[in-house]
């Protein structure tokens, strides 16, 4: 679990949300890419987001995020407001992209509690030059009026002069605003747009408080200066002015009427551009129009917007752990050794009903924690994006039934080997474009991802139609590194191919940028079994290859048959069991090799002495003594050799401690659980010992 | 976002600097800082997990928890004693790790100023003292002060050296 | 208890208004992520005072604001801007709102702002 960064509930979600909104800015661009263009929607979109995830970062104090992220917005606020024609949209895509990344990296050290020092100053650059570019590239007149010289801050004549001679009182007030309330020239502005009620004949500077960021800088050193005439009292002003939000201190003095006309007259004449502020009519559609979009929108949004919230996953794993130690409570009370021999026909009735009730609860915490894999196959668009782009080869991915659920631990171990695995396909299994044609296959090559049920398992598979696994090489390469006893002709198919997952073998002695990294099958095959899962590779020499993930649907609660060998409790999945039974000793067979062998109804199944594969102590050593259990995984069985059963249940997986976890994988060992009165019981990995 | 800074815990390691839970072994007297210490518990049913080193006793279930415990006499190299109703588990929590260290029984905490804690002598390299930073004088007495860090963590060394 | 509507298309802003707004004595009686959202939670939950981000999909701040101001000509809504809205916040106070809010904020600068509109 990835719990382990800052509990702080506002880092997680900032890391939640930039994360989500950068996956969808990915998804964006790429699809923008195939279009060969932004569309009007893309645009708003990435602005949008870049704007959100802006504002979130300098909230974080995340700066250079926050930096990165303006720059883009700036490209993409010019891009919607100009609608410029030149746009090299090839390039804009690779710099967003690139933007993408660095956000994405600096998001992944601030979860893993790093220094997020990485020097965005050279991508921002670009970002600059870009909209630059873009901007002289595309000068509309519009553009040329905004970006001529800004005149020094001004004084402005209010637009009715004559009207002022009535007033009864002058006054004199400077404003100023607490330090870092921003965008002073605005407040400003609010002031001016409410002294218009009170008055016609005011001045004010800096006069250019509109469209002139410096006036803010004015502002902040010298104040916000107004010279006005008016009826009200002293006392009414003040109060006027006191309303003002975020001030921080108020001059306001009486003026005689000359000192007023002297300040009035000179500043006139200081001026060179009046400008006039018409207090514009407010532009409110038609009321029976605007409705008729509210309810429009409502229909579309109703359901989506309302109907989810987003819950914390450590929250979610507690109401996991909860339901867990309820399921083991429940049975604690329901199997309890005190009821035995009592008829309580009530009680029964309602531990059923009790029964009943807590397997729905678990169920639905479990459908809570499923997620579509469709995130987690998305994010390979890019992967072929870039691949197919720099190795020159034309790929297609295509995606089959991305709606697959999978639980959400799992998505975060099958991320990383899927990425692996489609990187594999379009670096080794699809052919250079003439290869493909000398071939009399399609140019463009295709990697299928496709995720489906089956039973308690999800598979996942990456396909490609390129030029498949070569058998016989295979089989030579492990033969040189040693990794392989038999011989070609004894091994099936599938034997050979799955030589490509053992540690030390990796079939291309050139690594590429891609699917090099030191980080071979083996590796995928590693984090695959580490939640239960396996991997079938399946090929076809010039047709391609799949690589199957099999992998549980959740990881939680599972079924168990909780066995005693020595004075050790075992836990073994009852979905692996196929039966259990006390042998005859007549049906033992030992080779000469003093391997042990048992016949069951004509088939020879090896044997595993639990007690001496963990060195346990116990009385029980002869079979006929104790009880075996035949288990069942890919098609392969063994018998293990316990000293008694001990019932079934329903148990909570639990992860051995870490401590011992950075020791050693232990053999055999899936992780453990709590019984009923308390005790620690190890649950057994049936595949990992079948493999033995 | 001023609150974000975490003051209180910075304060707390403050008040337990210093401050050292003490046990003894033989006739020596160890301690281990308290910050490390979350609680001592009596001694439970323990589960033995096959393939670890005979210092790692197995798993305990604290409170639905699952922790390993060691047990540090034979960590420390030195004869098994068999548990009684005086034994003690000392409950430590290290970076990430929880782990219980098995104990003859615990003494008491003291609190050793910090002129009186010096380093241990260099020459005596030897087993025992790759585990103690510190050496903290109490009246008479020498209390040997644990490194919790290695103690936890320097065991690939050791399997190394074991295999060689 | 003054009771607050905080509207903002990315859930971590509203947290943080949130937080800002819980450590404070305020109550937050709602959340939305859109303008839509916000003007039917305005007239279900009629709110002392309103948080309003300008830039959102379905309707913007601005949009959002014109109609809630038609349901309740008193409504004080105080919009969350950011820099370079410059002229969007313009158009906003033209438009009724009571104040603004630059982000990044201060807990405290949101709460002294809806403290002076909560006044008017």
């Amino acid at each position: 679990m990835s719990g382990t960064y800052s509990n702080e509930p506002m880092l997680d979600m900032f890391i939640f949300e930039t994360s989500q909104l950068i996956e969808q800015l990915e998804q964006i661009i790429l699809a923008s890419e195939k279009e060969t263009g932004f569309n009007s929607h893309a645009i708003n979109d990435i602005f949008r987001i870049m704007h959100t995830i802006k504002g979130s970062s300098a909230m974080m104090m995340f700066n250079d995020i926050s930096t990165v992220s303006h720059a883009i917005e700036d490209i993409f606020y010019f891009l919607r407001e100009e609608n410029p024609e030149n746009i090299d949209c090839s390039k804009l895509s690779d710099l967003v992209l690139e933007a993408v990344d660095y956000i994405k990296d600096e998001v992944d050290k601030i979860k893993a509690g790093e220094d997020t020092s990485n020097n965005p100053s050279e991508l921002i650059e670009t970002l600059k030059e870009f909209l630059a570019n873009l901007k002289s590239e595309n000068k509309s007149i519009s553009l040329e009026i905004k970006e001529q010289p800004k005149e020094k801050p001004q004084y402005y004549i209010s637009p009715d002069k004559t009207a002022s001679n009535n007033y009864k009182h002058t006054y004199k007030a400077v404003i100023y605003f607490d330090e870092g309330c921003e965008m002073e020239n605005i407040r400003a502005y609010t002031i001016i747009h409410n002294i218009k009620d009170i008055t016609s004949d005011y001045h004010f500077f800096p006069m250019d408080i509109i469209d002139n960021d410096e006036s803010c800088e004015v502002i902040r050193k010298e104040g916000f200066q107004i010279y006005f005439k008016t009826d009200k009292s002293y006392e009414e002003m003040h109060e006027f002015f006191m309303q003002t939000i975020f001030l921080r201190d108020l001059e306001l003095t009486e003026l005689e009427d000359d000192e007023y006309k002297k300040i009035a007259e000179t500043k006139e004449t200081e001026v060179e551009e009046i400008k006039v502020l018409s207090s514009e009519p407010i532009k409110v559609p038609k009321l029976d129009d605007e409705e008729k979009i509210v309810i429009d929108k409502s229909r579309q949004t109703a359901i989506s917007s309302q109907s989810f919230i987003s819950v914390s996953v450590t929250k979610l794993d507690q109401l996991m752990d909860l339901v867990g130690e309820m399921v083991v409570a429940e049975a604690m009370v329901i199997q309890n050794p005190d009821l035995q021999g009592l008829e309580l026909d009530n009680f029964q009735k309602a531990a059923r009903q009790l029964n009943k009730i807590t397997n729905e609860i678990q169920d639905v915490v479990m459908s809570i924690r499923m997620v579509a894999l469709s995130a987690t196959f998305l994010k390979m668009h890019r992967i072929v994006r870039d691949m197919s782009r720099k190795l020159n080869k034309e790929v297609e991915l295509e995606i089959i039934g991305e709606d697959t659920e999978v639980d959400k631990n799992i998505i975060e171990h099958i991320s990383d080997p899927l990425m692996h695995l489609v990187r594999n396909a379009i670096d080794h299994g699809i052919e250079p474009r003439k290869e493909r044609l000398a071939k009399a296959k399609e140019a463009k090559g295709t990697v299928t991802l496709e995720a489906k049920n089956a039973g308690n398992d999800v598979l996942v598979m990456v396909k490609d139609d390129g030029r498949g696994l070569d058998k016989s090489k295979i089989y030579k390469k492990a033969k040189e590194k040693g990794l392989v006893f038999k011989n070609e002709d004894e091994m099936t198919d599938r034997e050979i191919f799955n030589l490509i997952l053992v540690p030390g073998f990796s079939t291309k002695a050139n690594v590429s940028e891609f699917s090099g990294r030191g980080v071979g099958m083996d590796v995928v095959a590693r984090n695959i079994e580490s939640v239960g899962g396996s991997i079938i590779v399946d090929s076809q020499l010039d047709k391609g290859t799949i690589i199957t993930m099999k992998i549980p649907l959740t990881l939680a609660i599972i079924d168990g048959m909780i066995i005693k060998v020595g004075k050790s409790s075992y836990t073994i999945p009852t979905i692996s069991i196929k039966e259990s039974f006390r042998p005859k000793q007549e049906d033992i067979i030992t080779d000469p090799d003093g391997r042990e062998m048992i016949m069951v109804r004509g088939q020879c199944y090896p044997i595993l002495r639990l007690h001496n594969f963990y060195k346990i102590h116990t009385d029980v050593t002869s079979f006929t003594d104790g009880i075996f259990i035949m288990v069942e995984e890919d098609e392969k069985s063994l018998c293990i050799f316990v000293d008694e059963l001990l019932g079934q249940q329903q148990v909570v997986v639990k992860a051995l401690p870490n401590y011992i976890q950075k020791y050693r994988k232990i053999k055999g060992l899936a992780g453990c659980t709590l019984l009923g009165d308390g005790s620690i019981s190890l649950i057994l990995d049936v595949g990992e010992l079948i493999k033995l | 976002m001023e609150e974000m800074i975490d003051n209180t815990q910075v304060l707390e390691e403050d008040t337990q600097k210093g401050r050292f839970l003490t046990f003894s072994l033989d006739k020596e007297s160890y301690g281990i800082e308290i910050k490390y210490v979350t609680e001592i518990i009596g001694l439970q049913e323990i589960t033995e997990v096959p393939e670890l080193p005979d210092y790692i006793k197995g798993i305990i279930n604290l409170r639905g928890k699952i922790i390993p415990v060691m047990d540090i006499r034979l960590r420390f190299k030195k004869s098994e004693k068999e548990y009684n109703d005086r034994t003690c588990v000392i409950v430590l929590e290290v970076q990430d790790i929880s782990i219980g260290i098995i104990v003859d029984t615990v003494s008491e905490v003291l609190t050793i100023p910090e002129e009186d804690i010096v380093e241990p002598p260099q020459m005596n390299t030897n087993y025992k003292n790759r585990y103690i930073k510190n050496i903290g004088k109490v009246a008479s007495e020498v209390k040997l002060l644990i490194d919790c860090e290695k103690l936890l963590t320097e065991d690939e060394m050791e399997e190394l050296n074991e295999s060689l | 208890m003054k009771r607050i509507l905080i509207v903002d298309d990315a859930a971590f802003m509203r947290l943080a208004i949130r937080k800002a707004l819980e450590k404070n004595n305020f109550e937050v009686v709602g959340e939305a992520a859109n303008g839509l959202e916000a003007v039917k939670k305005y007239i279900e939950l009629k709110p002392d005072a309103v948080t309003l981000d300008i830039t959102m999909e379905e309707m913007t701040g601005i949009d959002a604001l014109r109609v809630i101001l038609r349901s309740d000509p008193n409504a004080k809504v105080i919009m969350i801007s950011a820099m370079g809205q410059e002229a969007m916040v313009r158009e906003a106070l033209i438009n009724g709102a009571k104040s603004f809010i630059v982000k990044p904020f201060k807990d405290e600068q949101v709460i002294k702002v809806l403290n002076q509109v909560l006044e008017m």
